[in-house]
């Protein structure tokens, strides 16, 4: 499919496209020099990390960019500038010839509107139907993205959909009025890995059946192999190959390229090594700054040489067919960046003496209490965020927990931390009962036991400088002197690799992954036993987020600290853990040791959680399980299996009526997999396939 | 839905009762009683005190309380010391003027003030943006008595377009004279534009930046559309909420206002109730205003909810 030879005139042609900020905060020079065609039939996906220009570039496309930007190059679309075109010229491709979806679709649709009469509007606009004309239409485009109820969904305001429907409404409009260009802006990133494959689903069949050209943005490797027909990768507002997509995973002829290839945590190999995985060594080149006389990338690049610093490097033409802004392409090859270091093999779960015991934890939200006195709505039963989930961490060790959103992840971990008082259950730290409300903690309880938060922008306070967060968190728990306290600071900014001027910066003079960094280096700095790291590489680059996971891998091993790691990505949750526990409406739904759980038998669930994970190989067999809907929100003890009502591999009534047994794994004794189903059967579907609703 | 309506309405009734026995106090507290401003150089101790047992005024105050709010409850708010007739009596023509003049303002003020909101919201630290912003300042710099004397200098003085007092004839209503109301209803407008315009206009800049105005715009509808679909409905949630306070206020609030313009509304009769210490009559309007008030948050809240599909009230 990916050397099809495609006939006829480009639907797209950007050519040597600029696109330029000017700001009261400085000049953004957001895209520098981009170039790619695009036909019709084609998916062509556009990759790059954060700031690298890719969205700037589609919005471009539609010709919404603001007033202060000033565009260079052409961006040709059936041959005319889009970048050209007057308002009324615009106005009548958008939404018509050209139709968007974009990033996070609970945002993307008019809260206030009813979704039928968003679809309904773009068909009267551009294709002047009735309303009962566009009413009928529309339950068409429903039905044509496999929503659910399609002649009622129209009614339904955004708020009342979930996810992953809100998404496909948003996708019917864009298909309403049979668009010759569609561009797909990072279309499933804010949606949980089960919703993510059901859309992908969705997209890798509108591609065979529309006859347009879709420009697919995203950051991620694994969805843009599953997709895309040619990638086209950007760098620091640049593109700096293109390939076919199997080409571009198998043989990547742009350093960057493959460094990004080789960040993105693998499945497990055959030997069960796991390879350190690569980060790539400092920052993207800023777009503030004005394009110099050389290779961007020269700064970060391994096997950088002279010459990439004295002249810019072309696009030009490698031997697979590919174009690649390299100088040297020819010696691009996976192993400039591979470390080749294993991992070091923790020791074994039964010789490591435990840090940290939870047992029957529960945490249930909201109360039986009236809003007014005696009157005001009858308050519902709480919400049963977490129940009884036990686990133990040892020292040394990781405990990573994974689960869809609303599956209680951060309840269960801010509950541990003592951030919401457990109704349940007790935390045993060290042998020691912990209470239940950090505050009643003792010091060294609070300082044995740190947490990292997902968004660090949020987490340190925007006026101070950072130094402040790490010297309060010493000051707080260490008998250090402020002199002492100052020296250890730097210690600290060195061992998560900032160097020392940045203790006086401010939060929003560093990176995303940087003020991750700091976060962590505050959190190393009481000594904790243990670290609760709430999604915290899950809003950085891959490359960054490799950076950060070998942090913690090596703060590990020099200071024998245990993690409990959590993550919608099972690829991150893979690489650093040693125990795994998915957990689904707030129950355990299987845990035990990291290869165990993930390797067949395996809980239905965490089954289609890895059915679902998207592989960065475009050779990849498409898996089969897809899970719609979403986790169910808990008010009562459940009699049955709480995953009963998602499961592809549901037995009977058994399942609604009676709690799943543990039953434990073939491999070891700790594995347990609370399902109905006997671990050699479950087994046995697993390895054929058959047993699937 | 319904539940909702009662336990708001409940609360309401609470609040009343906590106002009308702050008042009560409030009014026991002050120096001086209506017998004394009723006789003024005449009063001897024996006439003050004859007055006194007429108006029941030497029974303990708790009694006096509960024998008015029991009056309260069954609608009786008793008799003026001053006008000598009863309450229900005086204050249904009040309340028909000042809600006359209050509507005719909102008609006046408020769609010109979204209007101009949304139009500056619409294009930010333009020229237009600039130009309203400033006229929305001057209008809630100046205070009403200013503004309502210079419209009355311009207006009925200079150019004789208007009557310069608003003051009603006995046996007419303002309706069948409206042009009194226009001189009272701009002063109004003056500063509720201020309020309003300025509220828009920041819900509207707001809105403007959100990802579903940018899905709307880059579905290609007309601007016009985009506005009025997308953005008004969502820009103009937290407005409604000022609308609904400044109701309260220009019901029962305009001392000023009326009496520039000798208009008979509430807040004419609030202040002659203050200066001749009429007790009852000053409690009466006093919780006619709070029940304005919380009547109007209430109304404030069910069109809020009618507009914002995301709450709904069980």
């Amino acid at each position: 499919m990916s050397h099809q030879p495609i006939e006829g005139a480009p639907l797209l042609e950007i050519e040597d496209l600029a696109v330029t900020f000017y700001t009261p905060r400085g000049t953004v020079r957001a895209v520098r020099d981009a170039s790619l065609t695009l036909h019709r039939g084609e998916l062509v996906g556009l990759v790059g990390e954060s700031g690298c220009g890719k969205s700037t570039l589609a919005f471009a496309v539609m010709g919404y960019l603001p007033g202060t930007a000033e565009v260079g190059g052409s961006l040709r679309f059936e041959g005319r500038d889009i970048a050209r075109m007057s308002e009324p010229e615009l106005r009548e491709l958008r939404g018509n010839r050209i139709a968007m979806v974009y990033q996070d679709p609970a945002t993307s649709l008019t809260p206030t509107m009813r979704v039928g009469a968003q679809i309904a509007e773009v068909l009267r606009e551009h294709l002047g139907m009735s309303a009962e004309q566009a009413r009928e239409r529309t339950v068409e485009l429903f039905e044509s993205v496999r929503l659910a109820d399609p002649g009622a969904v129209g009614m339904r305001f955004p708020h009342e959909l979930s996810g992953g429907q809100q998404q496909r409404v948003v996708i019917a409009m864009a298909l309403a009025c049979d668009p010759d260009l569609l561009i797909m802006d990072e279309p499933t990133t804010g949606l949980d890995v089960t919703t993510e494959a059901t859309i992908l689903d969705l997209i890798a069949d509108l591609k065979t059946r529309v006859n347009a050209g879709i420009l697919y943005v995203s950051h991620n490797l694994g969805v843009i192999a599953r997709v895309a027909d040619r990638v086209v990768v950007m760098y620091a507002g640049q593109t700096i190959e293109e390939a076919a997509v199997r080409d571009l995973f198998k043989n990547p002829r742009h350093p960057y390229t493959a460094g990004l290839l080789s960040c993105v945590p693998k499945p497990l190999a055959e030997s069960g090594a796991v390879t350190k995985l690569t980060a790539i060594p400092g920052s993207v080149y800023p777009a503030g700054e004005e394009g110099v006389d050389a290779c961007l990338f020269a700064d970060r690049c391994p096997s950088v040489r002279d010459a990439c610093r004295s002249e810019a490097p072309p696009m030009a033409p490698t031997d697979v067919g590919s174009s690649s802004r390299c100088l040297f392409w020819a010696d691009v090859r996976p192993e400039i960046w591979a470390t080749g270091e294993e991992r070091e093999e923790t020791p074994a779960a039964n010789g490591a003496e435990e840090v940290l015991t939870a047992k029957s934890l529960r945490r249930f939200y909201g109360k039986w209490k009236r809003k007014y006195i005696f009157f005001g709505p009858r308050v519902q039963p709480p919400v049963r965020a977490v129940s009884d989930v036990d686990f133990k961490v040892g020292r040394g060790r990781t405990l990573g927990i994974v689960g869809e959103s609303g599956s209680g992840k951060t309840t269960l971990a801010r509950a541990i931390v003592g951030l919401v008082p457990l109704t349940g259950g007790a935390t045993v730290l060290h042998g020691e009962e912990l209470e239940r409300d950090v505050d009643d903690r003792t010091r060294g309880q609070q300082a044995a036991m740190r947490m990292v938060f997902q968004n660090p922008t949020a987490s340190l306070n925007p006026r101070m400088p950072v130094r402040h967060a790490i010297l309060r968190s010493l000051k707080k728990f260490t008998g250090l002197n402020s002199r002492e306290r100052r020296e250890r600071a730097v210690e600290l900014m060195e061992a998560v690799g900032l160097s020392a001027v940045y203790l006086d910066r401010r939060p929003d003079e560093l990176s995303g992954g940087q003020q991750q960094r700091v976060a962590l280096a505050g959190a190393f700095a009481g000594n904790a036993d243990v670290i609760v790291a709430d999604e915290a590489v899950s809003a950085l680059d891959v490359s960054v987020q490799a950076q950060v996971l070998n942090l913690l891998k090596e703060h590990q091993r020099e200071k024998g600290a245990s993690y409990i790691f959590i993550s919608h990505d099972l690829g991150v949750v893979r690489y650093v853990s040693d125990e795994i526990l998915v957990l689904y409406a707030g129950h355990v739904a299987e845990c035990g040791p990291a290869d165990d759980v993930l390797a067949a038998p395996s809980h239905p669930y965490t089954e289609a959680l890895l059915s679902a994970a998207p592989v960065p190989d475009p050779d990849a067999e498409p898996t089969r399980i897809r899970l719609e809907g979403a986790v169910p929100t808990l008010r009562e003890a459940f009699k049955g299996c709480c995953f009963a009502g998602r499961c592809p591999r549901k037995i009977g009534p058994i399942c609604d009526d009676t709690p799943p047994p543990a039953r434990v794994g073939p491999s070891s004794p700790e594995h347990l997999i609370y399902c109905h189903i006997p671990v050699d059967e479950l087994a046995e579907m697993q390895r054929s396939g058959v047993g699937l609703r | 839905m319904l539940r909702f309506l009662i336990a708001r309405l409940s609360m309401i009734g609470v609040t009343l009762l906590v106002v009308s026995g702050v008042i009560f106090v409030v009014t026991e507290i002050l120096p001086g009683d209506v017998a004394q401003m009723m006789l003024k150089q005449e009063a001897t101790e024996e006439r003050l005190a004859a007055l006194r047992a007429e108006l029941g005024l030497d029974r303990p105050a708790h009694v006096r309380y509960l024998d008015w709010i029991g009056g309260v409850v069954r609608g009786d708010f008793g008799d003026s010391y001053v006008q000598k007739q009863p309450i229900s009596e005086i204050l249904p023509r009040r309340i028909g003027h000042s809600l006359v003049l209050a509507l005719f303002a909102l008609a006046l003020g408020v769609p010109v003030a979204v209007a101009a909101g949304v139009w500056a919201g619409v294009r930010p630290d333009t020229l237009w943006d600039r130009v309203v912003s400033t006229v929305g300042l001057v209008g809630i710099s100046l205070p009403e008595f200013v503004t309502g004397v210079l419209l009355m200098l311009v207006l009925a003085s200079t150019l004789h377009w208007l009557p310069p007092s608003s003051h009603i004839i006995s046996g007419s209503t303002p309706l069948t004279r409206p042009e009194i109301l226009v001189m009272p209803a701009l002063t109004l407008t003056g500063v509720l534009f201020a309020y309003i315009m300025r509220m828009t206009r920041a819900n509207v800049m707001e809105v403007m930046q959100t990802p579903y105005v940018r899905t709307a715009v880059l579905k290609g509808l007309p601007m016009r559309q985009v506005i009025l679909r997308h953005v008004l409905p969502n820009a103009m949630l937290p407005t409604i909420t000022i609308i609904a306070t400044n109701f309260g206020w220009m019901l029962g609030g305009l001392i000023i206002v009326e009496n520039v313009f000798s208009y008979p509304g509430l807040g004419q009769l609030l202040l002659r109730s203050i200066q001749t210490r009429d007790v009852p009559l000053l409690e009466a309007l006093s919780l006619l205003i709070a029940a304005t008030y919380a009547l109007s948050n209430l109304l404030a809240d069910l069109a809020y909810t009618a507009l914002n599909p995301r709450i709904r009230y069980a």
